[in-house]
């Protein structure tokens, strides 16, 4: 009965992806390839994947930009709000790192010195298909890439 | 109460059925709106993805269950189990296989009244208890938007009553064996459609839960197993009001009788039950998909100058006519 609870659990988590999207001032370029990921084209609902108003009905938080000086305690706070199991993705470049705007005076090295981060996905900005692929891999280990691409409506 | 009586109640046509039915509404309508919008909907999580609103019940339901320290932690813990009780108790009521309830009373059609009134109280309440800023403000439109559909509800609902003379769903839905409520009082089931929407939180009266607007509404602080349950208890609430409207104004299970063999005639009374339960569901995913909110005055004034009138009007002309 433990082991079917668990692996129950398990199979849920890996079909139930449940996104937040946080501005961590970023230029808007990677939170367009969110929205591109989750929008019909690519349509993320596909794999479980939804885009939750609230932080504590979400498993994923998602964070782009260079996260300034204003935004950390912010984020912070949201990070906390999340209920267990949670993980934390950051996309684009100056999420990781600071990217183009790395030497600026407002200007974090990556979102790590606030929040652990579990993801990492670089690109400028990257692609919806990396996005997702990025989510799939972190939640279930093994993602088929194929399903991470185009959605085809037949 | 005897052990098959124990069991209907419990299984087969009562909590079990229509919990079941509760998520399979979810992935038609999730389903439905994807399709509508050009897209293929949940695909991963079994077969056509039909088991998507199951891992997302479990998944929540696994979680870290957070109480916000302001909160009232005795209504957290308590309130989503009441909220998920009045479609549960209503569910009984409904007749399902032939003109058999699993409960019955005379007067069961005030009853229901009652866990329409109490369902949208526990909603308030559980906003109010959660101490969240956007769950408070979610919590004033929730109570305008109640006293403005209420009233249209529940006259709609008296409405095939009147016309059965009988107070208990059973008596209205076998009332309605030579002609359905639907062609006698079209206008009483436009108006119950119309007030579901609004009960039910969903476009174009989603004021309430507006997520563009005020984040998750009234369920912005809950996580974890609270959430499961009021998640599911939304969908609950959505199969109840369907088969509310079917039992009112199509006929209930009722329809052709195909063979003498009483349990092979129950299988199609249920075929019966279902296809009309889908036909009212997929009028609402259809309207709830294709409409955008209204602001909650409108709501208001839709409900008091246009929807009450037209389900009064409704009633006087089957009360003269009857």
């Amino acid at each position: 009965m433990a082991s079917f609870r668990s692996g129950l659990t398990q199979w849920a988590r890996k079909r139930s992806i449940w996104v937040f999207h946080v501005n961590a001032a970023s230029c808007n370029g990677c939170d367009i390839e969110i929205l591109a990921a989750l929008t019909p084209r690519y349509d993320a609902e596909r794999l479980g994947v939804e885009l939750v108003p609230s932080p504590r009905h979400a498993d994923v938080l998602l964070v782009t930009g260079t996260l300034n000086p204003l935004m950390r305690d912010r984020l912070k706070t949201v990070y906390e709000q999340m209920p267990e199991p949670r993980h934390v993705v950051a996309i684009g470049a100056c999420a990781l790192g600071g990217g183009v705007m790395k030497d600026c005076y407002n200007v974090g090295h990556g979102i790590d010195a606030a929040v652990p981060v579990d993801l990492y996905i670089p690109g400028c900005p990257p692609r919806p298909e990396a996005i997702i692929f990025g989510i799939l891999k972190l939640v279930t280990g093994t993602p088929d890439p194929v399903m991470a691409g185009e959605a085809h409506v037949g | 109460m005897t052990p098959v009586q124990l069991a209907e109640l419990l299984l087969f046509p009562g909590l079990t059925f229509f919990v079941w039915l509760a998520f399979l509404f979810e992935w038609l309508e999730r389903k439905t709106a994807a399709r509508m919008q050009g897209r293929l909907g949940p695909v991963v999580a079994g077969p056509f993805g039909i088991l998507q609103p199951v891992a997302d019940f479990f998944k929540l339901a696994s979680k870290e269950e957070i109480v916000p320290s302001e909160s009232d932690p005795f209504v957290l813990r308590w309130g989503p189990a009441l909220y998920f009780a009045a479609p549960a108790i209503g569910i009984a009521f409904i007749p399902v296989l032939g003109y058999q309830s699993v409960l019955y009373h005379p007067l069961d059609l005030l009853f229901m009244f009652f866990v329409l009134g109490f369902s949208t109280l526990m909603a308030g309440l559980l906003g109010y208890a959660s101490a969240g800023r956007y769950a408070t403000i979610a919590m004033g439109r929730l109570v305008v938007q109640y006293t403005s559909y209420e009233v249209p509800l529940l006259i709609s609902m008296v409405t095939p009553a009147v016309l059965a003379g009988s107070l208990s769903l059973q008596g209205v839905a076998q009332a309605q064996a030579p002609l359905w409520y639907i062609f006698l009082a079209p206008m009483a089931f436009a108006v119950f459609i119309l007030a579901s929407l609004a009960e039910l939180e969903k476009p174009p009266f989603d004021i309430p839960s507006a997520s563009t607007e005020i984040v998750g509404g009234w369920m912005t602080e809950f996580s974890g197993n609270a959430l499961a349950y009021v998640k599911l208890t939304k969908n609950l609430s959505y199969v109840f009001l369907s088969a509310l409207a079917v039992t009112l104004f199509l006929g209930g299970a009722g329809g052709p009788v195909l063979t003498a063999d009483s349990d092979v005639q129950a299988l199609a009374y249920v075929c019966y039950f279902l296809l009309k339960l889908f036909a009212v569901g997929f009028l609402i995913f259809a309207i709830k998909t294709g409409l955008a909110r209204v602001r909650i005055d409108q709501a208001a004034k839709v409900f008091w100058t246009v929807v009450t009138p037209l389900s009064l009007a409704q009633l006087a002309l089957v009360i003269l006519l009857r």
